[in-house]
């Protein structure tokens, strides 16, 4: 893991000095809230329903053991004991006084954490796959790149009042999970010919009310020129970007209105302008960053490892468990295990500070001290021994969170809907919640397989409906919530945008709904072995469309 | 109205010029971007100093051909979260070698003093009951910054390998 000099020390706790004053300024009225908005968002408090919201960074994901003991400890101490693990990796808390906040800034910042560029006009906190460093297919630990990123988009003084947000996301391997072409840069770590690593770059990708999904740019930047290339991105868009229309504000509606080739030709002339100037950090501070992201020192195990193959035969829900929750591990004998938060009929992402204590604890005696999220809401104990599993596995089920189902179609992503966000049209989490307990049942889990769906409150989505399998949608009908559905999203690397089925369903038909295009799929699928989205792909939306609304 | 820098209030010796008000012999005044393309013989021949007051969505093409006599650039805010004034002064500076005073106007609060710095700005013109002390303070809220940007201070990826350069040798 990265870890903090005196450098990042300075600045961090000069962030929380300078934030405090900000926010004693807003108490005596220097600041207006027009004038304070911008700056409270850049740290991530945001004004909600009933409170403050405070979104803390866990910068690409990665968190160690010591700075999950004190999220909890956080949560216990200005928060209602819970906090929520977001699909950008980060944590919310949803009850924060704004005269606690410096407090709550200083015991993140002791254990080198923040709240920077969580929100706002500005480059967010960058995303990464979660099995950085431990997938076996990756070219380049995307770490290293991600970290380079943070310290560079820190404070950059040109790019913190953008048109709009702005957010990027790297993955080390073909194998896309980290949803690149739906940021508004995505990084694709590659080789080239020469057998040079570099980036492949996409931009303009997003959600929202108008989902895109990038379009390559450039298929390599070398690795030493990669921050003057984004920053000439940056620029023809901070520039340029629409600031007249909130909707039309994000780069990927300045890449469509542009044209994809005079966009790429603007980077491209400003790009070697700015090459030369310093922007592009010394070979020696790569080399520095990528120290802290060596491999940590794995035991040479040999595999098959007995006492965990007889654990599989014994303990059939357990094998269930890790056939679905264990991702092979680049190291022999080891296993990154996933931990999910979405228990049946649970509050995806939601974790109390006892179970947070819980895995850190476990993160310290069985994965190395570190911990990851993912972008689908859920944990990562990502060094795990194969002959340990079985321990994590039995300590998750005492705290409620051994639910074989990752990927599955419990394994939900729902924004915090209508229950928290003051821009919501519907609510989400009851949904989720719903749907969840109606597949309750594992046996039928495993036997649908490979099934993502994601719910957004508002077109805004955060939930990240347009690349679900299955995309619910919250509208609001004359004051009632209604729920449209959208199939054939997919965030991988063979991304694609859902398809509308047809008409909403009010709260207390969705979940049925969801269940007939299941049931659907089960029906229509060329063998157990074709997937949902897969199945779809083959047969297009009209079996859907009929089973919902009847034929036309 | 008062003009300030990173120190605090500094006396303006410039005299705005209304477009249909006519050029004084001598003296310092800063005109519209429109009157500086139409009447620059005029402007430059009357006026001891010329400057410009120019939108943050300036064609700087056109500008250019004026900077080098020209004795300062009023950029302007549209709205605070206004952010192209901060690419236009890394621009005049770094891209098209502009010297002289580049002066922000506008509703940007005093939080955005340090990034202004650094792209390049000089001076100010903020209200008189504009809160000086917390624009000071914002100017110095950091000692050291993470990337390079106009003001050429060494980033920190520089200061850790020359300290790593220094700690070899
Ligand atoms: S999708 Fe809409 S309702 Fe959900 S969190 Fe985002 S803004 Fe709020």
């Amino acid at each position: 893991m990265y870890i903090y000099d005196k450098f990042d020390h300075t600045i961090t706790r000069e962030r929380v000095a300078e934030f405090s004053q900000q926010v004693a300024r807003r108490l005596t009225g220097e600041l207006s809230e027009d004038q304070f908005r911008p700056l409270r968002l850049m740290n991530g408090l945001y004004l909600q329903l009933h409170a403050y919201m405070l979104r803390v960074a866990i910068p690409y994901g990665t968190l160690s053991s010591k700075q999950l003991h004190m999220l909890a400890d956080i949560a216990k101490k200005y928060d209602r004991d819970y906090a929520h693990f977001t699909t950008r990796q980060n944590l919310q808390y949803n009850w924060i006084k704004l005269d606690q906040v410096p407090d709550l800034l200083a015991d993140l910042a002791s254990v080198e954490m923040h709240a920077n560029q969580t929100s706002g006009n500005c480059i967010r906190n960058v995303t990464a796959d979660q099995f950085a460093g431990v997938a076996g297919d990756e070219v380049e630990d995307p770490r290293i790149i991600s970290e380079i990123i943070r310290q560079w988009s820190t404070f950059h003084p040109e790019f913190l009042y953008l048109p709009r947000k702005f957010k990027i996301a790297v993955t080390g391997a073909p194998k896309d999970r980290a949803a690149i072409q739906f940021h508004d840069i995505g990084l694709q770590i590659v080789r080239n010919d020469a057998g040079e690593v570099g980036y492949a770059v996409y931009v303009g990708g997003g959600m929202g009310r108008t989902p895109i999904v990038g379009p390559l740019i450039r298929g390599f930047v070398p690795k030493a020129q990669i921050l003057s290339y984004l920053e000439a991105i940056l620029r023809v868009y901070n520039r340029y970007g629409r600031r007249d229309n909130i909707y039309k504000a994000r780069i990927k509606i300045l890449v469509r209105e542009t044209g994809q080739a005079e966009f790429t030709r603007q980077v491209e002339e400003e790009w070697p302008l700015i090459r030369d100037t310093g922007v592009d950090i010394p070979a020696g501070e790569e080399a520095r960053i990528r120290a802290f992201f060596a491999p940590p020192a794995y035991e040479t195990i040999a595999e098959p490892v007995v006492a965990f193959v007889e654990a599989k035969k014994k303990y059939p829900a357990f094998d269930r468990w890790v056939s679905t929750n264990v991702h092979p591990h680049k190291v022999k004998g080891y296993g990154a295990v996933t931990i999910s938060l979405k228990p049946i009929g649970g509050i995806p992402g939601d974790a109390s500070s006892t179970q947070m204590h819980a895995i850190a604890d476990l993160a310290d005696t069985y994965s190395l001290s570190e911990v990851r999220v993912t972008h689908v809401q859920n944990l990562v104990l990502p060094n795990v021994k194969q002959a340990d599993l079985f321990a994590v596995w039995q300590r998750l089920g005492e705290i409620g969170f051994a639910d074989a189902n990752i990927g599955l179609v419990t394994d939900i992503i729902a924004c915090p809907g209508l229950d928290y966000c003051a821009l919501a049209n519907a609510r989400s989490i009851p949904v989720s919640q719903r749907i969840s307990e109606r597949f309750a049942d594992l046996d039928r889990q495993h036997t649908v397989g490979p099934l993502q769906i994601k719910i957004s409150g508002c077109i805004n989505a955060c939930g990240h409906h347009h690349a679900g399998h299955i995309g619910i949608l919250g509208v609001d009908k004359a004051g009632v919530e209604f729920y449209q559905i959208t199939l054939g999203g997919a965030g991988d690397e063979k991304a694609s945008v859902g398809t509308l089925l047809g008409p909403g369903f009010p709260g207390d038909q969705i979940t049925d709904a969801v269940e007939r295009v299941v049931n659907t799929y089960l029906e229509l699928r060329s063998s157990p072995t074709e997937t949902f989205i897969e199945a779809y792909r083959r047969v297009g939306a009209a079996p859907f469309k009929e089973s919902l609304y009847g034929r036309r | 109205m008062a003009v300030v820098d990173s120190n605090g209030l500094i006396a303006d010796g410039w005299a705005r010029l209304a477009d249909d008000a006519p050029v004084p012999k001598g003296g310092s005044v800063v005109v519209s971007f429109a009157r500086l393309k139409n009447e620059h013989n005029s402007l430059f021949s009357a006026a001891t100093k010329v400057g410009v007051d120019i939108p943050s969505d300036v064609n700087l093409g056109e500008l250019e051909p004026f900077l080098p006599r020209l004795g300062v650039i009023v950029v302007r805010f549209a709205t605070m979260r206004d952010g192209r004034v901060f690419s236009v002064g890394r621009l005049l500076r770094e891209r098209y070698g502009y010297a002289a005073d580049m002066r922000a106007v506008g509703p940007f609060i005093p939080d955005q003093a340090q990034f202004l710095l650094r792209c390049g700005f000089t001076s100010f013109e903020v209200d008189d009951s504009y809160p000086v002390e917390s624009f000071k303070r914002s100017a110095r809220a950091y000692s050291v910054w993470y990337q390079r940007a106009t003001d050429r201070a060494a980033s920190v990826a520089e200061l850790r390998q020359g300290a790593l350069d220094g700690s070899k040798s």
